[in-house]
């Protein structure tokens, strides 16, 4: 059924081929150029708190790969649309249809224009593996792709909290944006070089540092200068899964509001 | 008699409305106060509907209708009060619930938007799980009817308004739901496009006896497709009757409109009184319950020469108007 409804979704989107195109390549032109100026400055300084380009870029392509593919898996619950979608009243008319809201909501829109950001992000992400002197070991090529799923559900559930508050504000609000495309931001870079307050932030409070610092340090052999426990690598598809059935409970509490207020 | 289709207990449904201060300091007080005040939407109603049956429900706006609408439909869960639909309560087995209801609303497509129609009701087979028998059959005989053929390849976005609405109303029925709700199908529509969707819903209830709930603002669509009307108004039922039953409480006069043969000083008549003269023509206006239009005409003829004469009904809209605006329904 998903399937069905995705590809009714991407057939809708085929509709508008020119905007479409012009959004891949604006989208391309985009994320390209952010990486290009942390390329620049880093041929500058050679490197940010002890971290090489090549090993800076493992953090970024990792976070820029997951969220391009988040964005396009989970762009039903995107807060922006998801709010006017409450507002025009299509999410009623999910509510009429015999079938599960959450696969609904997953199958009502499938970003393809994202798939910009994600080549460029594996583009990123494949030069850091190959330049950052990582010493392979089976372990750690099977663990790429876990960190990257962890990486989705981490940033899928910040959709899905962002999507669930619009039940109550209409509007969908900017903090959650903050989260979302500022965690973007914050977890491209390592975490040492941020302020003591603003990384317990993110280790215990949305803690992104376990879905891509942490396995960062795993991949590159790092010493860890937080001295968090030596499992923490490891939790990345605990803190990645956990928060994403927190975020799906949190939306089902959502929709049991909205079906006791209406709009 | 057959056990109702769709029983509704003392319902209720209670909105907390906050209250709202203005200008740009008035909306940082809304962030931190909460005054609230308890609107009751749908405020104690009860009525059972029976399969087959075609009401016509009705008022003002936010009188409450679409609030009952949102309950039955299973989009709202009710403060207080029961509803059952074809045995099921409808926001506790949601799924169960609206795989046999059809829903159409005026305002808003079922439709996918980007999709051409055609699509839209192939998705709707594989999400209703209808045999592909039975979607042929019912595709096939609304096709026909509704003249779907002309645009059933094009995108719903690029669609009419009275197009969509047909596209909306085979959509809602393609999985053979023994029960419709209609939300203002004719709202925004010309003349032409009007009369179309309404012998469309006649035939289906008549044919497919398909139990409806309609919903409009246009009196003509009740006065052509319902037999039965519920009028509701802040939040509670008002009248729930036979159309007929309403007009003949809530009527007010009919007028007698007699050309006169010759022109006279005095035209009264006892029962009625003039209520318009021009030249031969005089225009009586009486009361339905003291005064039979036959016996008027006899007392008219007696004293005067007549030459034609013409029986006017107050029509429906009048009649609810009035019911609106005087309260007429208040005290009961």
């Amino acid at each position: 059924m998903y399937r069905r409804l995705v590809g009714a979704n991407m057939r809708g989107q085929m509709q508008y081929r020119v905007a479409f195109l012009l959004d891949l390549v604006g989208t391309g032109i985009g994320t390209a150029a952010a990486f290009g100026t942390l390329a620049l400055i880093l041929q500058r300084f050679e490197n940010i708190a002890g971290w090489t380009l090549a090993e800076i870029a493992l953090l970024y392509g990792l976070v820029e790969t997951a969220f391009g593919l988040m964005d396009m898996i989970f762009s039903g619950f995107d807060p922006g649309t998801f709010g006017q979608q409450v507002r025009r009243g299509t999410f009623d008319q999910m509510l009429l249809r015999p079938l599960g809201l959450t696969l609904q909501v997953f199958g009502s829109d499938f970003a393809l224009r994202r798939l910009a950001r994600i080549f460029q992000g594996a583009a990123v992400l494949g030069y850091a593996l190959i330049a950052a002197g990582i010493r392979w070991t089976l372990l750690k090529v099977l663990f790429i792709p876990v960190v990257l799923a962890s990486l989705v559900c981490f940033f899928g559930a910040l959709f899905i909290v962002g999507a669930t508050i619009t039940f109550w504000t209409v509007e969908s609000i900017e903090v959650v944006n903050i989260f979302t495309y500022g965690g973007v931001e914050m977890m491209s870079y390592p975490m040492e070089v941020y302020h003591p307050w603003l990384r317990r932030f993110f280790t215990f409070i949305i803690p992104g540092i376990f879905v891509n610092y942490y396995p960062a340090l795993y991949l590159l052999d790092r010493p860890d200068p937080l001295h968090m426990p030596a499992f923490a690598p490891l939790l990345a598809p605990v803190v990645g899964g956990g928060m994403l059935l927190a975020a799906l409970a949190f939306w089902n509490f959502g929709i049991r509001y909205y079906q006791s207020t209406g709009t | 008699m057959q056990p109702a289709i769709i029983s509704v207990n003392h319902l209720h449904k209670h909105f907390k409305i906050y209250k709202h201060h203005r200008g740009a300091l008035g909306a940082l007080c809304n962030l931190f106060t909460r005054e609230a005040t308890t609107v009751r939407a749908v405020d104690g109603v009860s009525f059972t509907i029976q399969p087959g049956e075609l009401v016509g429900y009705i008022g003002p706006n936010g009188a409450g209708k679409s609030t009952t609408l949102k309950m039955l439909t299973g989009l709202l869960t009710p403060t207080g009060g029961e509803i059952e639909v074809n045995g099921r309560v409808p926001w506790k087995q949601r799924r169960a619930h609206v795989a046999h209801i059809g829903a159409v609303f005026g305002q808003r497509t079922t439709l996918w938007w980007d999709l051409p129609v055609i699509e839209s009701l192939d998705l709707l087979q594989y999400i209703y799980k209808i045999p592909p028998a039975q979607f042929q059959h019912n595709l096939d005989e609304f096709r026909t009817m509704l003249e779907l053929d002309p645009f059933l390849n094009t995108p719903v976005r690029s669609l009419s308004l009275g197009q969509r609405m047909r596209a909306d109303l085979c959509a809602a029925l393609l999985h053979d739901p023994p029960l419709l709700f209609l939300d203002e199908p004719t709202i925004g529509l010309d003349v032409v496009a009007k009369e179309r969707i309404r012998q469309f819903i006649l035939h289906i209830n008549r044919a497919r006896g398909v139990t409806m709930i309609l919903t409009t603002h246009d009196l003509a669509d009740v006065e052509k497709l319902c037999e039965r009307v519920m009028i509701i108004d802040y939040g509670r039922v008002l009248f729930d009757g036979r159309l007929e039953s309403l007009r003949d409480r809530f009527g007010g006069q009919r007028e007698l409109v007699v050309d006169m043969a010759e022109e006279y000083a005095t035209v009264d008549v006892d029962g009625a009184t003039v209520a318009a003269r021009e030249a031969t023509r005089v225009t009586y206006q009486f009361e339905r319950n003291a005064l039979s239009a036959s016996d008027l005409i006899g007392r008219v003829s007696a004293r005067y020469r007549i030459r034609d004469l013409m029986v006017r009904e107050p029509n429906i809209e009048d009649t609810v108007r009035r019911i609106y605006e005087e309260r007429l329904l208040d005290e009961e």
